[in-house]
């Protein structure tokens, strides 16, 4: 474990000379706007520019100018780059107008009128997904059963969830410049993923392109899964403005913009029906109905459903389970990728499920979970059979380190006395990494070095550093396995024209996947070479440098999954964690406070312990603010559309977080990008029902929310 | 109209419009440091100092900057070091687009707070967003800098 490796962009970045998106020009640059839909769901009966513009001073396109096909690139096809006749959620991209003044185009664009037939829409996410009717149609079914008796206790609840924005502080922003000459596009974009970009300008652009040229902007101002896919659609749009106008074309988007039209986090629904025997207390048998909002199309869904109803059993061993996953479609933007990917969802369900059987069983949450979370030969859902008993370690770590059960005694005794009230909640997690069962296989991803004749090292992936250090944690596990100097070796801004595919960055992969064959890589050249210092190798044989070196990712033989019946090994490896958390109810303002949050992870090896922490602390932070701030729609509230609706936390909000990590001596760097969103929020509420025994089925606990809960409570 | 403004020491005349926000202004003179993030005073990336106080630049007019002193990172120079190295040391600088707003919030913080306590600090920052670090390595660096108890 180094702990002072510092990141090598930390000093550029405050003191700012760092590039971000919207710092990059270019000769005779104009710049773009997308003009989009008002309407959750109508027909477009026309298009009405305003007076006293001279529209020859625009460009302007729609889906009639697409030049491939209108169809953003995704695991389900489904998604027009812009509506053609019928939009089907506000948001939703008409047109994609460009001006070289930046205030005339905004004035022009603001003043475009359209006129719609407006149809039946549903944009509140429980109207969406309490209706079997809105079911996109495909399923998944994972039946780990023999039992088709129903004995023992009877517990059962619905829970849900509300969308969550990624709310990366830099919106999204693309760049792109025709070159005639050569017919290729590049693009400069604030994105995760080079590659979807380059197949999203690729589609959009057909053959009147022949190749399009990705390069990221070299700060990223966070992602968290929402520079995912839309990038792809931004990138597109962009490009055919910069192809129609012959021009370099920059689209920055407002936050107004941003918020409404973006990716969110899936709104969920999910109905937990649990047997337990009340003599062992364990389990027995549990069916899960998980449903997720897709949105008005279904894009990416797929995938996060799948890791959804992967993780939705919870950390525990349950002999007869059966999970029924499936999208429902509303009238809002579609949902996309955020930090966690449908584990969120499905922990928020199954933490607070434990939470409530444990009550019905007069059993401690602790010990309820004791008796029931996974040991070594038990198995998942999936059959995979469990290989480590960490999880326990972790739970155990975390109820010592907070000291969960005195504080348990403690606070029933002073809740006794005062209104106001104390309470400490649960739960527990994991996340497999990388892609989702054959994901890796497919990708065959790719990285390529250059040692050159200095003996500096270029290190080309195409994941992106976006705030998580991945460039200097990769670049880290280069240069420590041959011991060569931090300073010689950098990872490259991706850019798809000279980096191979080392695949998106999403899923945990990057350290996990492209780190660990990074470092196998390392090996092997010092193998192939035989040297002990790489400095004095290359000084000695100039003659053999520069040199490249490839290495493709093969995953392990012994990662067999089954798509079509979901049975086998989803992931090879999972990071495990629990979470202890405090909370102090306001009676009189209905505020709930968090005092402190206690969190024990095992993500294997810790690369970069500083990178590590701001990971863990940043992601815990998202999870406390999902489980009692955040939200997104909400009837009778009106449009969330900036940070003055959208409450991100602030200095005043955040609770002391304390972070360790176990188990660090394994070999392996495990996935840890997206757990610490997973699991902390249940146990919010898990606190929150301790605190008070008010039991509550959705997020975010907001005091107006509680206050409702408790006033029904009253009333009923 | 035609304004003029200190920045960073140096004197500019401008020409700007009536509408012309300070944030639009600083990042046409190429002060790129400054960003922007949500155009509602809301976020704090776009921070600058006038006459040494942090005020958003995105809701401040440009011709209210009229024979004003503004500051940016840039303009810091070697004052800022010691702010960013508390910030480094802790490695709590994840995207790095709220930094440099940091930086200057933090370094009027200092001037204007004696002998702050931690409430006090969190209450000074509370305008300036971060979506990556939950604040607490930030806040662990800023901390040691201004030897709070």
């Amino acid at each position: 474990m180094k702990k002072a490796v510092k990141k090598f962009d930390a000093r550029p970045k405050l003191n700012g000379s760092w590039k971000f998106l919207d710092d990059y020009s270019y000769e005779n640059m104009i710049f773009g706007q997308l003009f989009y839909s008002t309407c959750h769901h109508g027909i477009i009966k026309n298009i009405i520019f305003p007076k006293n513009f001279d529209l020859n001073e625009f460009t302007i396109i729609s889906a009639k100018n697409i030049l491939g096909k209108n169809i953003v690139p995704e695991p389900v096809c489904d998604q027009p780059f812009m509506a053609e006749k019928e939009v089907m959620h506000f948001g939703q991209i008409i047109l994609g107008i460009a001006h070289s003044d930046k205030k005339t185009l905004r004035d022009f664009v603001e003043n475009i009128k359209v006129k719609y037939e407006k149809l039946s829409a549903i944009i509140d996410p429980k109207e969406c997904l309490d209706n079997e009717r809105n079911h996109f149609g495909k399923e998944i079914l994972i039946n780990h059963s023999n039992n088709e008796k129903n004995t023992g206790n009877y517990h059962k609840n619905i829970y849900y969830t509300q969308h969550q924005e990624q709310a990366y502080l830099e919106p999204q922003g693309a760049i792109a410049i025709y070159d005639e000459t050569k017919k290729t596009m590049f693009v400069r974009v604030t994105a995760q993923c080079p590659f979807f970009v380059k197949s999203g300008v690729e589609t959009i652009m057909g053959n009147a392109i022949n190749e399009a040229i990705i390069e990221t902007s070299e700060g990223i101002g966070g992602a968290f899964g929402g520079k995912e896919d839309f990038p792809n659609l931004l990138a597109g749009i962009t490009s055919l403005l910069a192809y129609k106008s012959g021009k370099p074309v920059k689209i920055v988007l407002t936050r107004n913009d941003d918020i409404q039209i973006t990716t969110k986090r899936h709104p969920s629904r999910i109905e937990i029906e649990t047997w337990t025997n009340p003599l062992t207390q364990k389990i027995e048998k549990c069916n899960i109905d998980y449903r997720l909002d897709a949105g008005a199309f279904q894009t990416l869904s797929p995938v996060v459903m799948a890791r959804g109803v992967l993780h939705v059993g919870g950390s525990y061993a349950i002999p007869n389970i059966k999970i029924r996953g499936r999208l429902f479609k509303s009238n809002t933007p579609s949902n996309g990728a955020f930090r966690g990917f449908g584990v969120p969802q499905a922990l928020a369900a199954m933490e607070a499920h434990i939470d409530q059987i444990a009550i019905d069983l007069k059993i401690d949450p602790y010990l309820f979970r004791k008796v029931n979370l996974f040991k070594i030969g038990d198995e998942f859902p999936t059959t995979q059979k469990i290989t480590e008993n960490n999880l326990i370690d972790c739970l155990e770590r975390v109820i010592k380190n907070s000291n969960y059960l005195s504080k348990k005694k403690e606070f029933a005794e002073w809740n006794k006395d005062n209104s106001n009230k104390k309470g400490i909640g649960i739960s527990v997690g994991f996340h497999g990494g990388g892609f989702t069962g054959n994901g890796e296989k497919v990708l065959k991803s790719e990285l390529k070095i250059i040692i050159e004749k200095n003996a500096n090292v270029k290190i080309f992936v195409a994941n992106t550093d976006m705030g998580q250090g991945a460039h200097t944690t990769l670049s880290q596990m280069f240069y420590e396995t041959i011991n060569h100097p931090k300073e010689k070796c950098r990872v490259q801004l991706p850019n798809t024209s000279k980096t191979p595919n080392s695949g998106p960055t999403v899923a945990s992969r990057t350290i996990y996947i492209i780190g660990n064959l990074l470092q196998k890589l390392a090996r092997e050249i010092q193998k192939k070479l035989n040297f002990e210092n790489l400095e004095s190798y290359v000084a000695t044989h100039q003659n053999e440098f520069p040199r490249e070196f490839r290495k493709v990712y093969i995953p392990d033989k012994s990662i067999v999954f089954d798509e079509n019946n979901y049975v086998g090994m989803a992931y090879k490896d999972y990071s495990w964690a629990a979470c202890v958390n405090e909370i102090y109810f306001h009676a009189d303002t209905y505020k709930l406070e968090i005092i402190k949050s206690w969190n024990v992870f095992d993500i294997g090896k810790v690369v970069n312990q500083k990178i590590a922490e701001g990971q863990a602390e940043g992601g815990i932070l998202q999870a406390l603010a999902y489980a009692n701030s955040e939200f997104f729609y909400k009837k009778k509230f009106g449009r969330v559309r900036n940070f003055t609706d959208y409450t991100l936390p602030t200095t005043l909000d955040v609770p002391e977080i304390d972070v360790e990590f176990i188990h660090t001596d394994n070999k392996i760097a495990k996935g840890l990008g997206e757990i610490p969103m997973d699991f902390p929020a249940p146990a919010v509420r898990n606190a929150f029902l301790n605190a008070t025994g008010i039991f509550v089925d959705e997020y975010p606990l907001t005091p107006e929310n509680i206050f409702n809960i408790i006033r029904s409570k009253n009333e009923n | 109209m035609k304004i003029s403004l200190n920045i960073n020491n140096q004197k500019y005349d401008c020409q700007i419009e009536p509408d012309e926000t300070l944030l639009n202004l600083l990042r046409k003179l190429g002060f790129k440091s400054v960003k922007k993030g949500c155009d509602t005073a809301t976020c704090g990336v776009c921070t600058v100092l006038l006459n040494e106080n942090p005020i958003l630049s995105c809701s401040y007019l440009a011709v209210r900057a009229d024979g004003k002193n503004i500051t940016t990172v840039e303009g810091l120079g070697k004052k800022a070091d010691a702010i960013i190295d508390a910030i480094v040391n802790e490695g709590a600088d994840q995207c790095g687009f709220c930094g440099p707003a940091l930086i200057l919030t933090v370094y009027a913080l200092q001037k204007e707070l004696k002998n702050p306590t931690m409430e006090d600090v969190n209450r000074y920052l509370a305008g300036n967003l971060c979506r990556c670090s939950g604040y607490e390595g930030q806040l662990r660096g800023i901390k040691k800098f201004l030897g709070v108890k």
